[in-house]
């Protein structure tokens, strides 16, 4: 017997070896050529003078929202089993919940792609010039839209009325008030590295501890977002490059063509901007008709008026699963959001714990 | 049989280095697909997507509104039915036969008493278990495309046949799909390494060919429920199935790679371990069958 | 067959005179010692049997001389290399049949042969199925080659795990109860090949529980029990061990007794008159001498045997009675 237990060894090395590699590759990374010191404004200047509007790249989003998965309950595989009404209400919700892979492929401000890899599914959404497709393999359906001629340019031509330092100047400004802004210590993301932008809010009552903003060192390309809940080390919203190209993809990527069988549907814009793409990247899109705004920075509280037909939100029985009943309504409470359902059908949503949001309410 | 009537001089030659043992594998394999069980476990594969086109074809409402959406595409493009039969398959079928064979790599050999004979060929026992576990590999290559290949063949037999619509929505042409077909075989065969090896591994710890199958089968749907577990989440990247069904990353536009890249290290990772593991026991073993 | 003697064959020079030696071989499993201390010499171009009731430990000894198992304790050397060290050199020239044949029951007899064939490195590839057919043919299953080995007899997988033995030209061949299962017939054609081996000048290492079998065929022997060597060497070294009986027939049973007494034998009691007399003889005495102080007596000898004892005697001796499973 102990003439063999050296035939042991490989068995007993081989998951060291691994470990070793996986670690090593951890260290590795983390070891990557640090970017030279710069300070908030630089970095803020770096990303604003950003030129890259050519690449393609993989994307991990994942969320630790407190809320339970609601894929099961009507995601991404469900979605053709709900009205179109409530689908959009549930693709929303689990575009939050959820963690996704997308791969965006852009090649100048008017051709992008976005694809929401799923389970033997995805959906698409392509802009090629003035053509607006969203795609969604699962239920074999496409809706097709035409820009209006403006839109294209629209938001380029503000940014590009702005120097970066300008711009950099500007937004510190607008969030000094409220926020402070620091370097933290270089990251690697998708194999490159980068500035760590951390935000950090003043206010006490607001329920977001920071955001971290990952930038490119080389190209000024925010790389990851992570947004940091009250009370938690783990980022309760991140999205982030897992791969990224600079080299421009291929055109036939943004040539789209519905396959034979599809069922599309034309819709006019700009009436609802609901293209899944974006709705996912900004955590309080607030892009509803005819918000109020109360409050200011990270204590901001949005409330939307009682005629968006609050029986479309209250009957619906995923979210009495997931909201609870408080004084007044119902509240829903994530880790980074609240929103409240006030029994006259107000909505109202904030960063904020939901005794901010009662006390909005009431006034 | 002695029609060349060598003479009694040149049969007692002997090769004066050891040969690589190439001989041996194809022997081995001679072996594997001259057994009746190999061809009925391949004949039940094929059946699989035969079965699912039947069905479909009889059945011959368009939508179900069940099951993974190309099932219902298999009626617009009759190529989809391989696709379709190697997910039923997946889970359970494919892992049952690979069970077969990578349980009874060694255990049935020792259960027919032939392990001592071939031990003292001799081959050596590293080279026997290599020889067994490229062996197992070779019947999950011969396994898959079994499935892809009767796929296509019924799909083209009762569907319509033209270029194929992805996930990404893109449509591409016949041959390209064909391609892809291929690549999802390959997928598939890759995901099956790591299964091979613990069932070679399993293999070695018994004499009874019939427990290691059933052992190795069991761990292949143990792994896929704790995968399908939420409570298990921090495991489900380290599962051997946890990729199995990612093959759809190969119907994206373009093909999406880092699954298959993922899912190759992963079953690297699992060779290694449960090969050096079944190398620790085998060679340590006492034959005694 | 071309008879080349002992000497010429591929032994290498720096090879002892033994085949197999084995010093203080032990194997235990768990707290069961069922090898113990084996000191065992095969010489070169012996037939050796190797002999000892079932569960003596002869079958985990052959295991470890080919490297099935491992030794617990003790060193095995196999046509002077060290085993199992030398594993892969020395057992390409080592042909064997372990504990009763084994071949996958679904392919044919030949296709058994070749599988295993293929599996010996140093076997060459171009010859096999000359090698095959002929190894088949000298154990007499030519006719059934092609059938598949589930349907053979148990007599006809013995005769084909001998087949495997003799596929390559070996300098050991170690047959484990090589007749279990052959009819009379079978028996002798095994018992000739093993001859004609040992002619060729093959070291052939012969197990059995059968006594009579190792009486016809070897030119060695040792004795195991329980898990010991109890004796060893050459059949007439393994004869001269044992004792030689004077066998006196002759109605006066009684007389002759006293006789033997007077010279010093012990006849003991006679069953009845008319019985022989037996007693053991010692070297001591000349048998002739008897038979004249007998005679001179007036004993009416009818017959007068030296009887020297059968190895069966010995083996009786030396393993007890029981040819039973020894625990």
């Amino acid at each position: 017997m102990p003439r063999t237990w050296h035939r042991w060894i490989p068995a007993a090395a081989a998951p060291v070896a691994i470990g070793a590699v996986v670690l090593g590759g951890v260290f590795a990374t983390s070891a990557s050529a640090d970017p030279a010191d710069k300070t908030p404004q630089q970095v803020l200047e770096l990303a604003a003078s950003s030129t890259v509007d050519t690449f393609s790249g993989t994307i991990e989003q994942s969320s630790n929202l407190g809320l339970p998965d609601v894929s099961g309950l009507g995601g991404s595989t469900g979605s053709s089993s709900d009205s179109s009404d409530g689908s959009d209400l549930t693709s929303a919700l689990e575009l939050l919940t959820a963690s996704h892979t997308l791969r965006v492929y852009v090649d100048g401000p008017t051709q992008s792609r976005v694809q929401i890899l799923d389970d033997m599914a995805e959906r698409d959404a392509i802009r090629n010039g003035d053509d607006l497709w969203l795609y969604d393999s699962n239920d074999s359906t496409a809706v097709h839209s035409t820009l209006p001629a403006d839109a294209s340019t629209a938001p380029d031509a503000s940014a590009e009325s702005l120097t970066p330092a300008e711009l950099a100047t500007r937004f510190l400004d607008a969030v000094d008030p409220s926020t402070e802004v620091t370097i933290g210590d270089p990251v690697t993301v998708a194999g490159r590295s980068a500035y760590d932008l951390v935000l950090t809010p003043d206010s006490s009552t607001t329920l977001v501890s920071s955001v971290e903003i990952a930038v490119d060192a080389d190209t000024g390309l925010p790389l990851s977002v992570d947004v940091f809940a009250q009370g938690s080390s783990d980022a309760a919203f991140h999205v982030a490059f897992t791969s990224l190209s600079l080299d421009t993809p291929s055109a036939d990527l943004f040539d789209f063509t519905p396959p034979a069988g599809t069922d599309v549907t034309e819709k006019a814009l700009p009436n609802r901007d609901d293209a899944p793409a974006d709705g996912s990247v900004a955590p309080d899109a607030g892009t509803h008709p005819e918000p109020t705004v109360t409050g200011t920075g990270w204590d901001t509280i949005v409330e939307l008026p009682a005629s968006t037909d609050p029986s479309s939100l209250t009957d619906s029985p995923m979210l009495s699963q997931l909201t609870t009943s408080v004084d007044g309504g119902h509240v829903l409470q994530t880790t980074l959001l609240t929103v409240l359902i006030t029994d006259d059908g107000r909505v109202l949503a904030g960063a904020v714990p939901v005794e901010s949001l009662q006390a909005a309410a009431g006034k | 049989m002695s029609s060349s009537d060598p003479t009694a001089a040149s049969l007692v030659a002997r090769r004066t280095r050891r040969s690589l043992g190439v001989g041996f594998f194809a022997s081995e394999l001679a072996v594997l697909f001259r057994r009746r069980r190999t061809w009925a476990m391949l004949l039940a594969l094929a059946a699989v997507p035969i079965l699912i086109a039947v069905a479909v074809r009889i059945s011959s409402s368009g939508s179900s509104g069940r099951g993974p959406a190309f099932i219902d595409s298999i009626t617009q493009n009759g190529l989809f039915v391989g696709i379709a039969g190697l997910t039923i398959a997946i889970p359970l079928f494919l892992p049952l036969t690979v069970g077969v064979v990578a349980g009874d790599s060694i255990a049935g050999e020792a259960n027919t008493a032939t392990l001592r004979y071939l031990l003292v060929s001799p081959v050596g026992r590293i080279r026997l278990l290599v020889v067994k576990y490229l062996a197992a590999v070779v019947f999950c290559l011969a396994a898959t495309l079994t499935l892809s290949i009767a796929g296509i063949l019924i799909g083209i037999a009762l569907f319509p046949v033209g270029p194929v619509t992805l996930l990404s929505g893109d449509t591409v042409s016949i041959g390209d799909s064909l391609v892809r077909s291929l690549l999802i075989a390959l997928y598939a065969t890759v995901s099956l390494l790591g299964l091979s090896a613990i069932g070679l591994f399993i293999s070695t710890l018994t004499d009874a060919p019939v427990g290691a199958m059933a052992a190795t089968v069991v761990l292949s749907i143990v792994a896929q429920v704790l995968d399908s577990l939420s409570q298990t989440e921090w495991l489900h990247p380290w599962l051997f199935s946890h990729y199995w069904l990612d093959f759809a990353d190969l119907l994206r536009q373009p093909i999406e790679w880092s699954s298959f890249g993922q899912n190759a290290l992963l079953q690297l990772g699992y060779v290694v371990v449960f090969g050096a593991l079944a190398y620790g026991r085998f060679s340590s073993k006492d034959i005694l069958s | 067959m071309i008879d080349c003697s002992g000497a010429g064959s591929s032994a290498p020079a720096h090879a002892s005179g033994l085949a197999i030696e084995t010093t203080a071989l032990t194997k235990r499993f768990g707290r069961q010692t069922v090898v113990d201390g084996l000191a065992l010499s095969v010489p070169r171009g012996s037939v050796f049997g190797f002999l000892g009731p079932n569960g003596s430990g002869k079958t985990t000894t052959i295991r470890m001389l080919l490297g099935l198992a491992q030794a617990s304790g003790g060193e095995i050397s196999v046509l002077g290399e060290r085993m199992p060290q030398k594993l892969g050199s020395v057992l390409p020239r080592v042909g064997a049949l372990i504990e009763g044949p084994g071949f996958s029951p679904f392919l044919s007899g030949s296709a058994n042969l070749r599988r295993l064939d293929s599996a010996d490195g140093f076997a060459p590839n171009g010859t096999r199925s000359a090698r095959v057919s002929r190894a088949l043919d000298r154990v007499g299953l030519g006719h059934a080659a092609d059938k598949k080995v589930r349907a053979y007899s148990l007599g006809m997988k013995q005769r084909l795990g001998i087949a495997n033995a003799l596929l390559a030209p070996r300098d050991l061949i170690v047959l484990d109860e090589p007749t279990n299962g052959l009819d009379p017939q079978g028996t002798r054609e095994v018992r000739s090949l093993i001859r004609s081996l040992a002619d060729e000048g093959t070291t052939v290492f012969v197990s059995s529980h059968l006594l009579a079998e190792i009486e016809q065929m070897c030119t060695h022997a040792a004795v195991m029990r329980a898990g010991r060597l109890v004796a060893q060497g050459t059949l007439d070294e393994l004869r001269s061990a044992g004792t030689t009986r004077v066998i006196v027939t002759t109605p006066d049973a009684d007389a002759a007794a006293q006789v033997l007494r007077t010279l010093g034998l012990d006849p003991g009691h006679p069953d009845a008159p008319g019985a022989a007399v037996t007693a053991t003889l010692p070297e001591s005495i000349e048998p002739e001498d008897i038979v004249a102080a007998l005679v001179n007596a007036g004993v009416r000898v009818r017959g007068f045997a030296v009887d020297h004892a059968s190895l069966e005697d010995l083996f009786v001796a030396l393993t007890g009675e029981g040819f039973d499973v020894v625990q």
